[in-house]
């Protein structure tokens, strides 16, 4: 069954028709081309996928495409404003929060999602935020430290 | 490109019950859609294949909370997980649902999962369940033959089955008012630490009147083919309870569950690790009631 | 070589590739763009662990809609294999283990794939298997390879095809058995470990065009280009040369995308496919089942103690299940035989590897290469000694443990390490004290323990290491390499060398995917030792490179080379105090002519003996660790509260690189010690989900990691550095091993340390004392 569906994502509102049965990660993957969340398991348990939608962070494996309809999407892509690289980007290059990078564009998306809710987190807190992302390099504790200085980099 | 690995189905979202009603009605293979959580990775491994999925996140009421201290908590089945742990009258009412909430899962499971499709889910290690369960829920449902409440200690029948007609849906849940002097604590053993693989799940609940400990709720996962309270242990508590009484009421506890072997804990150990989170919750419960200062 | 601190090396370096990956602008294998040509490959994989099968309704497959073509074991025969040719490409009658592909299809939609693979049918006639090291060792127990004899590559091992003993490396000096009879204590233990598996987030793949007549161009994201090429050509029978293999950015490798697994079935299928892009991504179920498992290890170790306190003599034997297949596994078993008496000067040694077949999925090593799960066993067993002789494990490990100028194997004599530094400063890390390790408070008990880990790197033989370096004005400093950056900041570390030998800024050097096009085909360096003969290579390039840009510019300007130098980007004389910016005479020349364009190269080739399987032994790369744990006495539920690793790396040339390669590698280390563990039913894997298959997450990993970097630097290495990532987690698990029997006096030994099993041996431990106390007390 098609759907047309229109919504935002990353500033930019789009019309699209899609499947019932396409996920959220194949849409913007396969249609609109967007590669930075990535496919690591199809089942919610790795976080690779993950995209902000209406402001919450979100497995995109997940979530239907016809769901999206109405909704505002955020992805990896649009975290830097233009050429300027988000707080966040520039801090996960200086403090080694990249290893093989494979999980980095979704723990980025869950670190942004976590710093509008909560502008100064404790470590603790930054844990609990990224149990839904793996890092199988091992990476967290660079991840941790990236979020941590960027958020007390902002304002 | 990704793999297109869902077998294909029509999406709809119906406006009203009366319409997802007609399409409960149909011939066809329907299932309700809450977060997906369960649902697509049924659908994914081919344990389920429907011909249609009705998305009720968008029925009319659905995403309702409303809290009062005469009447409870009324919660909308499409409210999100999310809203347990984040949601200011559930920190402050019901603090043993946001404390449960706020370890399941990850952020980005809770924010998809709604309270219709966690508690559907029926599965014997369901952290919702357990705190609901000690909260005196009960699911109010719709079908084309009217509205119906079903108390949660009712609603799971076993084995992943529930309470629920093949049309029925879980409009909202309902919590009654507790007072300001209750006190509940979650604890869970799994392997990994966020949650993964559960060995054992005690959710212990009571309050406080006067000098007495009253109403106790103990639910347990993992420990059967569904969540469950075990009435009888709670009993023994009521009171002031001693180590006696504690000592009794495990034993109780131990008589009542029957876990079985998992490939990753048998059965004698899942029983054991349970016994040591009841007492520590039961023995915290007491010691934070009896230090309230009356 | 001097070792120096400069404004570059030795400093901190972002990673060349992060920006891309973190703005998820397209790098990994499964972003590239292919258009609407694009087919899609699926593999059929067997279901049982061993039996004869017959493959129904092929031509019903073919048939279906969208396919565009179809393989299977009947029409392509062959085998598959760097060393030894022990797998099949496709299984033809039988099969050796689940996971092995039958048949696989290009068809114009994943879902058309799918529907192929779906219309055939798979009729099995089970066979008996063996699935463990115990029931394929057994006297009459089924043979894994019957014709292993007639096997390409098996007159290189030393195999015992009815014995189920696949390959046997082993060293021996001294007198063991008289050293043991005399020895004043004396430790005999077993340990094993689960077999594991690599995980990547980036589940295997890639995309595969025919070009021309025969020539395949595959962009797929592994760890060693050139050794797959060699591998899927020589399957293939096609020239090497004709395969074309680039690689840009890897999403994890851990050893899995370093020897060929599925990536020779999808060229194999993009060769029938009339020259339209085919691509493979294998679902995460498809991960675990097919692709390499890391073998389960069975250790039997011995050591002997004199009255002095010093350790006089070893004997250990590990067994390893490889599963169907050993050739990635081959040239681990020296790198174990070597490691396997652990880091300590003992006299008299002797040290057995046996590789093992069974009907699992084939093995090969991961990060740690193996030599991590025998400092499971050796660490362990020097607690275990020092308990029994009453001493203090930092003391007797401090007495025995190798140093520099001690000759333990022939040919090697041990360079000065930081096997000392190591286990003094992660002990200090976490408070380690002589007597008072543990901590009840409640039903919790804490503990502190420590090991240490040496690891060999070896050279293979025939090993080559190859690296060009280009300057010209449009892209200003091009580098091409046979390696691959997998995440342990390789490329950084070629920008950083280039940049600090040639005084040129940083953002002119871009690294280039690898890309088999570049160099002809061959063994090349991987993982353990790919910085030393990167590193190696990119000097004799730049050194050259150099020597071309001053020379060009000393003709110029008439002035001896001798004068001239780079500095900042510019050329000078330190005479006439001209200066040249290599930018503008890159970009502009001199006026005359074209501009000009420097290229190197830089070419290392391994002198050890070609054919044999046994490299040159170069040098030991040395750890410690130290952890503090908390474990719950009732439920035997485990938190890591601190672990702190070191490693000496010779030279930190980029430390806090190395740091983070650190900290991976312990909290890595901290997920396959308590967490992991693949499971077979009848040889088939149940764990194929990261369910099933949990890895650590952030509520796992240590509440504290120390990562301590030790410097005592590599006389042959490039500026004194050592290889790291894959040796980083030698020694970890066994820290947390005798950190848990401090706490609770209950000694684990098998991997993983999962709650039940700490519950199970407290359980039985506190029976035990409860016995001893009333035998006690009857007896007064
Ligand atoms: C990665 C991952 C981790 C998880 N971790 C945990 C954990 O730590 N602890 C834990 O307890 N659980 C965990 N879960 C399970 C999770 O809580 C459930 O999958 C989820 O809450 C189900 O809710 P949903 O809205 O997504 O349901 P869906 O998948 O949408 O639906 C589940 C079932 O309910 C039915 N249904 C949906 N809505 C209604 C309705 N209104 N009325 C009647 N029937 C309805 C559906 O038809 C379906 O049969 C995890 C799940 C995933 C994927
Ligand atoms: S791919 Fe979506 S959670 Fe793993
Ligand atoms: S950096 Fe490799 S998975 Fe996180």
């Amino acid at each position: 069954m098609k759907h047309h569906i229109s919504f935002t994502i990353n500033g930019q509102s789009m019309e699209l028709t899609v499947l019932s049965h396409q996920t959220l990660l194949e849409v913007i993957r396969n249609d609109l081309r967007l590669t930075g969340a990535k496919h690591g398991c199809s089942t919610g348990e790795c976080g690779a996928c993950s995209v902000i939608m209406n402001g919450e962070v979100v497995n995109a494996c997940m979530v239907l495409a016809p769901e999206v309809d109405g909704t505002d999407i955020l992805t990896v892509e649009g975290l830097s404003d233009g050429e300027e690289l988000h707080p966040l980007q520039k801090s996960f290059i200086d403090h080694h929060g990249v290893q093989c990078g494979y999980c980095a564009p979704g723990m980025l998306i869950s670190a942004k999602a976590l710093l509008s809710r909560t502008s100064r987190p404790h470590e603790e807190e930054i844990r609990e935020a990224l149990v839904g992302n793996l890092c199988r390099c091992g990476a967290y504790a660079d991840i941790i430290k990236s979020i941590q200085v960027a958020s007390r980099a902002r304002r | 490109m990704e793999t297109r690995d869902l077998k294909p189905f029509h999406y709809i979202r119906p406006e009203s019950l009366q319409e997802a009603g007609r399409y409960l009605a149909s011939e066809e293979a329907v299932k309700l859609l809450g977060g997906g959580n369960t649902l697509l990775l049924q659908i994914r491994s081919g344990q389920e294949s429907p011909d249609i999925l009705l998305d009720v996140k968008h029925l009319p009421g659905f995403g309702d909370v409303r809290y009062h201290h005469n009447q409870g908590l009324k919660l909308g089945a499409a409210v999100n997980l999310q809203h347990l742990v984040v949601g200011l009258e559930i920190r402050r009412h019901y603090p043993l649902l946001h404390q449960t909430a706020q370890k399941l899962a990850s952020p980005q499971v809770r924010n998809r999962a709604t309270i219709g499709g966690t508690l559907a889910w029926a599965s014997p290690i369901s952290e919702l369940a357990a705190a609901m369960l000690c909260y005196d829920a009960v699911c109010h449902t719709w079908s084309p033959r009217g509205h119906r409440e079903i108390p949660l200690a009712e609603f799971y029948l076993g084995d992943y089955q529930t309470a629920l007609a093949r049309d029925e849906i879980i409009t909202h849940v309902h919590l009654p008012p507790f007072p300001n002097r209750t006190y509940g604590i979650y604890h869970r053993q799994t392997v990994r630490h966020d949650g993964r693989r559960m060995i054992a799940g005690a959710a212990v609940l009571a309050y406080r009147k006067q000098q007495a400990l009253t109403h106790w709720r103990i639910a347990v996962l993992g420990m059967d083919n569904r969540p469950k309270r075990i009435p009888d242990a709670e009993a023994v508590l009521e009171g002031t309870p001693g180590e006696a009484e504690i000592a009794r009421a495990l034993e109780i506890v131990q008589e009542q569950i029957h876990p079985a072997d998992v490939d990753y804990a048998r059965a004698d150990y899942r029983r054991a690790s349970l016994n040591a989170l009841l007492k520590q919750a039961i023995t915290e419960v007491i010691h934070h009631l009896q230090s309230i200062r009356s | 070589m001097v070792m120096r601190k400069t404004h570059i090396i030795g400093k901190p370096f972002p990673l060349v590739e992060a920006q891309k990956k973190l703005t998820g602008t397209s790098c990994y294998a499964g972003d590239e763009p292919f258009g609407p040509d694009l087919l899609h490959a699926r593999i059929l994989f067997s279901t049982r662990g061993h039996a004869r099968f017959q493959l129904r309704h092929v031509d019903v497959a073919r048939k279906q809609p969208g396919v565009v073509a179809l393989i299977t074991g009947a029409d392509l025969q062959t085998r598959l294999g760097a060393t030894i040719e022990d797998r099949m490409l496709l299984a033809v009658e039988e099969v050796h283990f689940a996971g092995q592909p039958l048949a696989v299809v290009a068809a114009e939609s994943p879902e058309a794939a799918s529907a192929a693979l779906a219309a055939m049918e798979v009729v099995y006639e089970d066979m008996p298997g063996v699935y463990d090291i115990e029931s394929a060792l057994a006297a009459n127990a089924p043979q894994v390879h019957p014709a292993m004899a007639t096997y390409r590559g098996f007159d290189k091992l030393d195999a015992q095809p009815e014995r189920n003993i696949a390959h046997r490396v082993s060293f021996r000096r001294g007198d063991v058995d008289a050293a043991l009879a005399q020895a004043a204590f004396v430790v005999e233990r077993t340990y094993t470990a689960a077999p594991l598996q690599h995980a990547p987030l980036e589940t295997h793949g890639g995309v595969a065009q025919l070009q021309g007549q025969d020539e395949l161009t595959m962009w797929m994201h592994v760890q060693a280009p050139f050794l797959q090429r060699q591998i899927i050509a020589r399957a293939l029978h096609m020239p090497p040369e004709n395969l074309r293999i680039i690689t840009h950015c890897v999403g994890g490798s851990f050893g899995s995308k370093v020897f060929v697994s599925v990536e020779g079935l999808l060229a194999a299928i993009a060769r029938e496919a009339g020259g339209r892009p085919v691509r493979l991504h294998l679902t995460r179920e498809e991960e675990f089942l097919a692709v390499f498992m890391t073998p389960a290890m069975r250790a039997q170790v011995t050591m002997g103690l004199d009255e002095a306190g010093r350790i006089v003599a070893f004997r250990g034997i590990y067994d390893w299940n490889v599963g169907a297949s050993v050739d990635a596994f081959l040239r681990e078993m020296q790198r174990i035989a070597l490691a396997g008496t652990g880091p300590y000067a003992i006299p008299h040694a002797e040290v057995q590897v046996n590789a093992i077949y069974t009907h699992l999925l084939p093995a090969a090593p991961m990060r740690g290469l193996s030599v991590a799960q025998v400092h499971w066993a050796v660490e362990q067993l020097v607690d275990e000694l020092a308990e029994e002789a009453g001493l203090s494990p930092l003391l007797l490990r401090q007495r025995n443990l190798v140093k520099g100028g001690d000759q333990l194997f022939p040919n090697f004599v041990m360079h000065a390490n930081g096997l000392e530094s190591c286990i003094l400063e992660t002990t200090r890390a976490i408070g380690w004290q002589p007597d008072q390790n543990r901590e009840v408070t409640g039903t919790i008990a804490r503990g502190k323990g420590m090991a240490m880990g040496w690891s060999p790197i070896i050279i293979s033989p025939g090993c080559k290491s190859r690296a060009t370096i280009q300057c010209d004005g449009e892209n200003l400093c091009t580098v091409i390499v046979d390696g691959v950056d997998v995440g342990q900041g390789f490329y950084a570390f070629i920008t950083q060398l280039i940049a600090f030998e040639l005084n040129f800024p940083s953002e002119w050097i871009t690294v280039l995917p690898t890309d088999t096009a570049n160099y002809e085909s061959d063994w090349q360096a991987i993982y353990n030792n790919l910085l030393w003969s990167t590193g190696k290579v990119l000097l004799q390039a730049t050194a050259e490179l150099k020597r071309q840009i001053l020379s060009y510019v000393s003709e110029l300007w008439e002035e001896p080379m001798t004068h001239l130098d780079l500095v900042d980007g510019d050329v000078i004389s330190y005479a006439t105090q001209r200066r040249l910016s290599v930018l503008k005479l890159l970009q502009e020349g001199t006026g005359d002519g074209p501009p000009p364009v420097f290229r190197a190269t830089g070419v290392y080739e391994a002198t050890a003996k070609h054919d044999g399987l046994d490299g040159l032994l170069q040098s030991f790369a040395t750890t410690g660790f130290a952890a503090e744990v908390a474990v719950n006495l009732e439920t035997g539920d485990l938190k890591v509260l601190q672990l702190a690793g070191a490693a000496d790396v010779g030279h930190a040339i980029n430390p806090e690189g190395v740091k983070a390669q650190l900290k991976g590698a312990i909290i890595q280390s901290t997920s396959q010690t308590l967490l992991e563990e693949l499971r077979f039913k009848d040889g088939v894997p149940v764990t194929l989900d990261f369910m099933t298959y949990p890895i650590a997450t952030t509520a796992d990993m240590p509440q504290k990691i120390h990562p301590i970097v030790v410097e005592i630097p590599q006389s042959s290495g490039p500026y004194g550095a050592r290889d790291l990532s894959n040796h980083a987690l030698v020694g970890a698990s066994a820290a947390i091993g005798n950190a848990i029997y401090r706490a609770t006096g209950v000694r684990i030994r098998e991997l993983p340390i999962t709650a039940q099993r700490l519950y199970d041996a407290l359980k039985q431990f506190h029976a035990s004392r409860t016995r001893a106390d009333a035998e006690e007390n009857r007896g007064q």
